[in-house]
């Protein structure tokens, strides 16, 4: 009796052993990672001379996200089609869903979509397991790339941004390039001139002025005529996109890291001394000058408050102003203007930036198709029209950003071009390249929330980076 | 013909398991990989057989979520009981006023909830939202409704209340409609004041009717996602991060996913638990009110 | 009437009104929302030019979101699911509550118990397992996963309104020659349609709204309208008062049915839930 009971336990755990791999890889599994590395990129097999309708006949399918870069694609994909012969399917998906349905996507290893959106953080969860296609290769291939798409036209931090070798801390810039810029966002500060005309103020030069400014505009403008306006909008939500705009551009302005790199092992710095007083006078400026309810603010109440009037100030991506700056877009239309913010202890303006990329799925069966479609929508003549005729902005390659019609266009916004400019060479990802990016910063954000609601700074940073340092490094 | 009698209602419900069994194998899959240590950073995953629940179970986080979860689903199924039935002994009186405002009592419930979760995110924004406007001639323009770990509960809860109370009264309006005539009569007769018929007659005959709205209710609240999620996204702080928030950053947000779906699984045992011992109180009441009948 | 009635009478109104507002003053705003135009969404409350531009653009499919498509998809979809359930479950409901057979409670158990698993725990496993299947992004793929949302609600009510029904009508068409099955669809079923219109209404409303499913397990084809009405939001401005007009847009069907089967709709799930 109990050697049958034995025999049979041990045949069940060996069938169930023998069917759980085959049955792991039959569903996807190992999840899309591949074991084998392919020797050689798919670009290798391009060869001839470059040629627009070398994939004649293909479809390529994209997953866009709702966006007025998406906008500008979809009304030019006719010329793509013309140029090519490749048909070009896509799904667009509201902003907020949009990761969630791209993750799922990846990471059960089909390849549904052929070319993405991404930014240059998803960049740091998807290369590591092998989801993205290293478009290296295919940019050196002078058979699958014409020499018109012309690589030193971009903005080299923005090419660099988007490059990794795929090692937690190691800086970005080199490795594979695993998507390709194709607009982008610095962070600055813009503001409604007509209050500060009326109070007498000027922009801030330094952090201390920024928050003094906060406070007058709050205390002030409601009496000024501007009802119930406050001093600064800024992101609070529980979310990685706290964190990245604002915050983490002054941060990064006082000489502050995340996390700092010893040997290839990443230590939290987000309670040195000096971040915790930095972050104590964040909150303390939110408090004193920022939004109510600002624990739920997200891009979308940041940057229609300062269209509607409700706040002075906005300290976040130029595009965000820009759409509510834009003539007709909202009662502050043509009443906002630009400008760098304040600089750091030492005149730093490092900047941190957003860059929305294409990306190509390393799964995808119709690499070079996607590398044509790649190319075409990163290329000048696409992305000239789109800025200039739609809101394909900030732009970035450095031929359009001087174009003279670009630059006609934007002339409107006072302050925008100088801004840019000012910013432009110091602007870079200010984060630590490390694949835990989401969590770590979603954990900082409910931090900066938790000292925000008066919760004792030094404690809950200690506290975070305690828990961050067994998580990352 | 015997066995064919037997196996009869066994047929009859065959197609409706079948239907639905086929989930059993992606919900036997997902269990499957919560044996593993499957993460974006670990796509070649080890077997690690309970390390991601042992992981859970001592996890502040976990406990926390726990906590948020049975405070939300309590609390709301809870309002949303007391208000629906209260609305349906309302409308039961078939005034004019009742009888007109029946017919759009089920609106709420025809606004998909993540949809509604904006639009009160939207109205409860103190800068441009419409209740602080409307609020601000009595002094409470000024109140922010989700920026503190309570009120960030409470305004959960109170879109909950308002997209499930119909839900509620419905079914409590169709249950009063339907107990028999004759004990109120006789209770009329004797002279019964109303809270005493209605403690004694009314609630234990409607509570039958009511008790499955509430075990619907209840188990979904437990599942609460969309709601919060674009309320409050959790926060402030951790307040709000219910127990499949957290499995969804972890899972999907974050890509560590076996231990984020180890999390759903721990809720669904929740759920069934839950679900069994609220059954079976159904189970006896419903004997109850048949011999009482 | 005595004054006191009359005055108990009167709060008791007041109460439902206030009730009332409480539940449509979202909805009355929605719709005032819907017809802002997009530059006064934030800085007017009840005072604003009103413009239909947020209904032509949604129902115009631009904005490159096809929201006709969407709605067509979720018609089909949810109609399809309801439709599907009720045929597979009454014939459930009614076993389970006329015949005593072992395992029964087990079986209905069971069937509820699909509905507590958190849709996470299955949708990536489901995603591949569509994907593998051809089921992916098609109304059939889409109808089979929103059973898990009608079937379960259906069979459980309907269940108590079978076990309502006094058996000797059945009884009685039996000895008049009826078999089972003619004694199903003569008798019992015309008198459970009540309970049928109300449960088709609520199952309806719940595959209509449902968001995660569509979200993952559709792509263009078979995309629903929630996640349609939520695609406005984009990364420019928040066009609320388009999603607003999508969803407002998106209530007509379950409304449209509501009203149809309203007279069932209250008095039908009068017999609900009480027998065991």
């Amino acid at each position: 009796m109990d050697t049958h009971v034995h025999d049979r336990r041990r045949f069940l755990a060996l069938t169930a052993g023998a069917a759980a791999t085959p049955l792991l890889a039959a569903c996807g599994a190992g999840f899309g990672s591949d074991d084998k590395k392919s020797d050689g990129s798919a670009a290798d097999d391009v060869t001839g001379s470059f040629d627009w309708k070398r994939e004649k006949g293909r479809t390529v399918k994209a997953l866009l996200n709702k966006h007025p870069y998406t906008d500008a694609l979809i009304a030019d994909l006719k010329s793509f089609t013309a140029k090519t012969g490749i048909k070009v399917e896509y799904d667009v998906f509201p902003e907020d869903n949009y990761f969630d349905k791209l993750t799922v996507d990846l990471s059960s290893g089909r390849a549904s979509y052929d070319v993405f959106m991404l930014g240059a953080y998803m960049v740091w969860q998807y290369g590591p397991p092998g989801w993205l296609e290293d478009l290296g290769p295919w940019m050196r291939n002078s058979s699958a790339t014409g020499a018109e798409w012309d690589q030193a036209d971009f903005f080299p931090n923005l090419l660099q941004a988007d490059q990794w070798s795929l090692k937690a801390g190691a800086p970005l810039g080199q490795g594979g390039q695993y998507a390709l810029p194709w607009g982008w966002e610095t962070n600055v500060v813009a503001y409604n001139t007509e209050v500060f005309g009326k109070l007498g103020l000027k922009p801030a030069e330094t952090f201390d002025e920024l928050r003094e400014i906060a406070g007058v505009i709050k205390r002030k403008a409601p009496a000024a005529g501007y009802d119930g306006m406050y001093g600064i909008a800024v992101r609070g939500s529980r979310s990685w996109a706290t964190i990245h705009p604002g915050f983490m551009t002054m941060y990064a302005r006082n000489g502050l890291h995340d996390f700092t790199v010893h040997g290839g092992k990443l230590r939290p710095a987000m309670n040195t001394p000096e971040a915790i007083a930095f972050t104590q006078d964040w909150a303390g400026m939110v408090k004193q000058g920022g939004p109510p309810s600002w624990t739920s603010y997200t891009w979308y109440q940041c940057s229609s408050d300062l269209g509607a009037k409700k706040a002075g100030m906005l300290f976040d991506a130029d595009t965000a102003a820009y759409f509510q700056a834009v003539a007709g877009a909202s009662p502050a239309s043509g009443k906002i203007a630009f400008h760098p913010g304040p600089k750091g202890p030492d005149g730093s303006l490092a900047t941190n930036m957003w860059i929305w990329s294409l990306g190509m799925n390393a799964k995808s069966r119709k690499k070079s198709a996607s590398w044509l479609f790649l190319q075409w929508a990163t290329g000048k003549e696409h992305l000239r029209k789109a800025a200039v005729t739609n809101n394909h902005i900030d732009p970035v390659r450095k031929s359009i950003s001087q174009d003279a019609a670009y630059k006609d266009k934007m002339k409107h916004l006072p302050g925008f071009i100088e801004t840019f400019e000012t910013v432009v060479d110091q602007t870079k990802i200010q984060f630590t390249p490390q694949a835990q990016f989401f969590d770590a910063t979603t954990s900082w954000a409910a931090a900066l929330q938790e000292i925000y609601g008066g919760q004792n700074a030094k404690s809950v940073l200690n506290g975070l980076a305690g828990d961050l340092a067994s998580k990352v490094g | 013909m015997g066995w064919r009698l037997t196996l009869r209602p066994y047929f009859l419900i065959v197609p409706a398991l079948l239907l639905t069994c086929g989930i059993l194998y992606p919900f036997g899959l997902g269990l499957y990989y919560t044996l593993f240590d499957f993460s974006a950073s670990k796509p070649q995953p080890d077997m690690v057989r309970f390390e991601n629940y042992r992981t859970v179970f001592t996890q502040d986080a976990f406990w926390n979520s726990a906590w948020v979860t049975v405070l939300y689903a309590v609390g709301a199924a809870a309002v949303e009981t007391v208000l629906g039935v209260a609305v349906a002994l309302l409308l039961h009186r078939s005034s004019l006023v009742g009888r007109v405002l029946e017919k759009i009592l089920i609106l709420p419930l025809m606004i998909a909830p993540v949809i509604a979760a904006i639009m009160w995110k939207l109205m409860l924004q103190p800068s441009v939202g419409v209740v602080n406007h409307l609020l601000k001639p009595f002094g409470l323009g000024g109140v922010q409704w989700t920026d503190t770990p309570t009120g960030a509960l409470l305004s959960s809860i109170a879109v909950d209340v308002w997209v499930y109370t119909p839900f509620v009264a419905i079914l409590a309006l169709a249950g009063l409609r339907s107990l028999p005539t004759s004990p109120f009569e006789a209770a009329a007769v004797d002279g019964a004041g109303w809270w005493y018929t209605f403690r004694r007659l009314t609630l234990p005959m409607l509570w039958p009717y009511v008790l499955v709205a509430v075990i619907f209710r209840f188990m979904d609240s437990l599942k609460v996602f969309d709601i919060i999620y674009a309320l409050t996204e959790g926060g402030p702080g951790d307040s709000t991060v219910v127990l499949q928030i957290r499995a969804y950053l972890e899972a999907i947000r974050f890509q560590r996913y076996s231990f984020g779906i180890s999390y759903t699984i721990v809720l669904w045992a929740v759920v069934y638990l839950a679900a069994m011992v609220l059954v079976r109180h159904l189970g006896k009441i419903q004997r109850k009110a048949a011999e009482a009948k | 009437m005595t004054v006191r009635k009359r005055l108990l009478g009167w709060l008791a109104d007041l109460a439902l009104i206030l009730y009332f507002l409480f539940a449509l003053f979202p909805i009355a705003w929605m719709v005032i929302l819907s017809l802002k135009p997009a530059n006064e969404l934030f800085s007017t409350y009840f005072s604003f030019t009103p413009t239909l531009d947020g209904y032509r653009t949604v129902l115009g499919d631009s904005e490159g979101i096809p929201f006709v498509r969407f709605f067509v998809n979720s018609l089909v979809v949810s109609v399809g699911a309801v439709v599907l359930s009720l045929v597979v479950g009454l014939p459930a409901a009614y076993a389970s509550a006329r015949w005593r057979f072992k395992g029964s409670e087990n079986l209905m158990f069971t069937l509820l118990s699909f509905r507590f698993a958190p849709e996470l725990t299955v949708i990536i496993p489901l995603f591949v397992l569509y994907q593998k299947l051809g089921l992916f992004d098609t109304y059939v793929g889409m109808i089979w996963v929103l059973q898990l949302v009608t079937l379960p609600l259906i069979v459980w009510i309907m269940r108590s309104y079978f076990a309502d029904l006094t058996p000797e009508l059945e009884q009685a068409a039996l000895l008049d020659g009826y078999t089972r099955k003619q004694a199903f669809f003569k008798v019992a079923l015309p008198l459970v349609k009540p309970g049928i219109a109300a449960v088709s209404l609520l199952a309806f409303i719940f595959a209509w709204n449902n968001f995660v499913f569509p979200l993952i397990l559709t792509s263009n084809e078979a995309q629903t309208v929630t996640v349609g009405a939520l695609s406005f939001l984009g990364g420019d401005r928040p066009k609320y008062n388009l999603t607003a007009a999508a969803a407002l847009v998106s209530v007509v069907p379950p409304l449209l049915l509501a009203l149809t089967i309203q007279r069932y709709l209250v008095r039908g799930l009068s017999f609900g839930a009480v027998k065991s």
